[in-house]
């Protein structure tokens, strides 16, 4: 019979969640759909009409990183929202609750299933997005080298240090990191969103709200901070509201990053450590929604 | 409320221990409530098969998911083996099986009970070994490498039997184990419930077929709107008083005469005579082995 004594918390336990989840999201036909959808979207941009160089590798980035910021979102929520209502629908979360799993880690596994996903899906992205943005920078600096063969060798290598600078800059891996963070903290709101909501459908609207809202929500605090006082009323509320509603906008470094603009080390830690405090927040809350929930 | 097991229920073998618990489902938006079990007390010894029963909606699915710790009574105590079914170190020693269970159908019998074993601390040649041992014990090893999609209905019941004996539990929670399955899948079920009666471990099954409970379980509890109206031990409850029973074989007609005249003589009453019955469950078990004989002939 069986004697072992039990750990509150068990990283094998949790690893066997987030492998189960992960593995069942990956046979989702509507990831492959929309993973698709976007590395067609990056792979599509090659074939652009040709601009000066400049503009090119501009729109390529702009393309390529709207595409996966609109995918990692998108995944992000759909992927979640279906967890916790198909597994009460399949009774599966029975049979997992039913062992010596905590309901802590059950939650955090599928979350962590969820950003693993979102994760390798990026890294397949990303990989096709530098993969084309090599594939024009060779081709641009060729027909430079080729264009410049009878200028002197300090502007040939001007000209070919600027095609290089314009295509690639250390900027891009903050973008992505920056849509890695967002993706994070929408998964995890979703997931806190689903442990009281009713169906996949109620979860998938709400956070569709939610998304618009903290888009808009930046503007609407600085227009009501003009217009009303700001006590002690005023700022808590608008605490409240920042923290049920996080400030999306505030995670579109994309543009700078795309216009070639540095980033500052201090505000790329700061977007991510928002990200993270979020993420983090909102799984905190979902674990106490769902702690004395009567499955 | 402390993880430790509560000695004097562990000294007195129980397995399972309901305190006068009682739950209470509010409705949202309205006044009233629904209360699905009342005031329920019920031990279950440890090695035995307890039988819970009654007609749907009694309570007795909230009453099994109280012991499994996935609803809060809201008032009394739960306990397995002494210790508070609400923490989640009591189920160590807990496999359940859910009524019609769907399990993850991207996964193949041998990855479930992989994964159900891992959630169990089991891992590598332990977690290997035991997870071909409960395939053999089920009968599933051929169908060890196929999706949980393609399974039927009875080979889902049995891998769901599977992982819930993963980890080697003490007591084992069945929730309308032969639900769905016919009458030959719900034998290999019955047969294998008793299997492991004789290897020790505790059964707590709830089911509507009231002839597989009374074929093998040692107590029953029949639960109606949530009260506990009857238990004890199946025989006592059975057991008509001051009534007889014999089954004689290759008996005469004068032979039987002579029994009915005495029992006449002697003050006795006999109340029926006649061939007995063999149950409607046993002729279709019967007739569909010899049609699988002559097909196999």
């Amino acid at each position: 019979m069986n004697n072992r004594t039990h750990r509150v918390f068990s990283l094998r336990r949790l690893t066997a969640i987030i492998g189960n989840t992960f593995t069942g999201l990956t046979r989702l036909k509507i990831f492959y759909v929309l993973l698709l959808f976007a590395l067609l979207l990056i792979g599509s941009s090659v074939f652009m009409a040709q601009m000066t160089f400049q503009q090119e590798f501009q729109v390529l980035k702009d393309i390529a990183l709207g595409a996966m910021s609109l995918f990692t979102s998108l995944l992000a929520i759909i992927a979640t929202a279906r967890l916790l209502p198909q597994e009460m629908e399949d009774r599966t979360a029975y049979t997992v609750l039913a062992k010596p799993v905590s309901r802590f880690e059950y939650l955090a596994g599928k979350l962590f299933g969820v950003l693993l996903l979102l994760g390798l899906s990026l890294i397949a992205m990303s990989a096709l997005f530098f993969l084309v943005l090599t594939l024009r920078e060779q081709s641009v600096l060729s027909e430079t080298a080729r264009q410049m063969s009878n200028a002197p060798p300090e502007q040939s290598a001007e000209a070919l240090r600027l095609v290089r600078a314009s295509a690639f800059n250390p900027n891009l891996f903050s973008g992505l990191a920056v849509i890695y963070a967002k993706g994070c903290l929408l998964a995890a709101l979703t997931l806190f969103v689903s442990t009281f909501a009713t169906s996949t459908i109620f979860t998938t609207i709400v956070m569709a709200f939610v998304y618009f809202i903290g888009h808009v929500q930046p503007i609407a605090r600085e227009y009501w901070m003009q217009t009303n006082s700001a006590g002690w009323l005023t700022k808590s509320f608008l605490a409240v509201v920042a923290l049920l509603f996080p400030d999306l906008q505030s995670f579109n470094l994309t543009d700078d990053v795309v216009a070639g603009n540095a980033v500052p080390l201090a505000l790329l830690l700061q977007t991510l450590a928002m990200g993270l405090f979020y993420t983090a927040f909102y799984l905190a809350l979902a674990w106490a929604a769902f702690f004395r929930k009567e499955l | 409320m402390s993880d430790l097991p509560r000695r004097s229920e562990a000294k007195a073998g129980l397995a399972v221990a309901l305190n006068g618990v009682t739950k209470i489902f509010p409705i949202p938006f309205q006044r009233r409530s629904i209360v699905a079990v009342r005031d329920l007390n019920l031990e279950v010894a440890a090695g035995q098969i307890y039988g819970l029963l009654g007609p749907n909606g009694s309570g007795k699915s909230t009453t099994l998911k109280i012991i499994l710790g996935l609803v809060t009574p809201t008032r009394g105590q739960a306990r397995i083996f002494g210790r508070d079914s609400d923490r989640v170190a009591s189920r160590e020693s807990v496999g359940f099986l859910p009524e019609s269970p769907y399990f993850y159908k991207f996964l193949t019998g041998e990855e479930t009970l992989r994964f159900y074993g891992k959630l169990c601390g089991l891992h590598g040649a332990t977690l290997r070994t035991r997870a071909d041992e409960m395939l053999e014990l089920v009968g599933l090893t051929s169908a060890r490498t196929r999706r949980l999609g393609g399974y039927s209905k009875g080979m889902l019941q049995r891998i769901g039997l599977a992982q819930a004996l993963i980890q080697e539990p003490a007591l084992l929670v069945l929730d309308e184990p032969t639900a769905g399955v016919d009458p030959a899948g719900a034998r290999e079920i019955r047969d294998l419930i008793l299997a492991l009666k004789a290897r020790g471990i505790t059964v707590l099954l709830s089911s509507h077929l009231l002839g597989q409970v009374q074929e093998i379980c040692d107590r029953v509890g029949i639960l109606a709107n949530g009260v506990l109206v009857r238990e004890g031990p199946l025989g006592e409850l059975l057991g008509i008083e001051k009534q007889t029973q014999f089954v004689i074989e290759n008996a005469s007609p004068q032979l039987l005469e002579e029994i009915e005249n005495l029992a006449t003589r002697s003050g006795a009453r006999v109340i029926e005579r006649g061939p007995p019955r063999s149950s409607l469950e046993q002729l279709f078990l019967e007739a569909t082995e010899k049609s699988d004989k002559n097909a196999d002939e």
